[in-house]
């Protein structure tokens, strides 16, 4: 016998097996079923989803439902896009203020230095000689 | 899109070999109860728009997913008490579903078994040996010869390869003949 053969033979002793289902199963199953087909009349009346953008780009006309627009899809590709370019564009004008920040802060310092308007004690000062190591590459 | 005479027929016809698949991976009646509900419940609110004659696949995969997150349960269930009762002293309740598998006591058919006829018995043997086959080898065998799969519907199902498929079924009929033969059953 090939295992076609075999596979045939159990499945006939399986469906006999699954004929024979006690009463408490089957009725529990048909309680199953009565619940999914409930289920279903419910995802069927359940009304249907539509976002308040595409009313607004299409003016609020009558729609068709099953395909989106190519305004609604713009906008919501600009709704992703936006805050991406807001964010980048907020990051680079951060980072460029602190720049000018800093070099602001050098120019006062080099200046008090050259001027000799610098307290003496801020030469003891063991962080000020760190930081004039670090500009000069020390 | 599937109407509901045509969904109510699918599950009508299909709930008994459903119901069977989930007793013999989870060896419980009212769990498998519980599996099958959920299949169906999940069939009707998310596909019931799929034409009828795509229902068949979709059950048998949404029953085998159901089946897998039931074991998830399980294990997250069984971990959580592992982990309680280390504060209570009980050491052996760590253990994996999967792992039981082997061990559970058999099914409603083999409890009735004794007081039915020979055909019944034979049956219920036959059902006992398929429950103790390895749970991927069974699945294959199930999907195919039961559910009347191809390999490349089986392969898609199980999420594994064709080969795969061939090599789960062909080993499952061989441990299921060498089974029956042993406890004098020929087919």
């Amino acid at each position: 016998m090939n295992e076609f053969e075999f596979g045939y033979r159990v499945r006939q002793a399986l469906n006999e097996g699954a004929d024979r289902l006690p009463y408490r199963v089957l009725a529990r199953l048909e309680q199953a079923r009565r619940a999914a087909l409930a289920r279903q009349k419910a995802a069927l009346d359940r009304p249907l989803w539509v976002p308040a953008l595409r009313f607004a780009a299409e003016g609020g006309g009558l729609l068709d439902l099953d395909e989106p627009s190519a305004a609604w899809l713009w906008a919501r590709r600009l709704g992703l896009a936006v805050p991406i370019v807001a964010l980048t564009v907020g990051f680079v004008g951060i980072y460029q203020w602190r720049q000018d920040q800093a070099i602001a802060e050098h120019a006062n310092m080099d200046l008090a230095v050259l001027l000799d308007d610098t307290p003496i004690d801020t030469y003891a000062d063991k962080g000020f000689g760190v930081m004039i190591r670090n500009e000069q590459g020390i | 899109m599937a109407t509901r005479e045509e969904l109510a027929d699918f599950l009508a016809s299909a709930e008994r070999r459903a119901y069977k698949q989930a007793l013999f991976a989870v060896r419980d009646e009212n769990n498998a109860l519980d599996v099958v509900q959920d299949a169906m419940l999940k069939l009707a609110e998310h596909y019931s728009d799929r034409p009828a004659q795509e229902l068949p696949l979709l059950f048998t995969r949404i029953l085998q997913n159901s089946i897998h997150d039931f074991f998830r349960r399980q294990k997250v269930r069984s971990t959580w008490v592992t982990l309680l009762s280390a504060f209570s002293g009980n050491p052996d309740s760590d253990e994996d579903p999967l792992e039981t598998l082997e061990a559970a006591e058999g099914t409603e058919a083999a409890e009735s078994a004794a007081d039915q006829a020979e055909r019944a018995q034979i049956i219920a043997m036959i059902e006992q040996e398929i429950a103790k086959l390895p749970p991927r080898q069974r699945q294959a065998f199930l999907l195919r010869y039961w559910e009347d799969m191809d390999v490349a519907e089986t392969a898609a199902t199980m999420g594994c390869s064709e080969g795969s498929v061939k090599t789960h079924c062909s080993r499952a009929t061989h441990a299921l003949a060498q089974a029956l033969l042993a406890r004098g059953i020929t087919l």
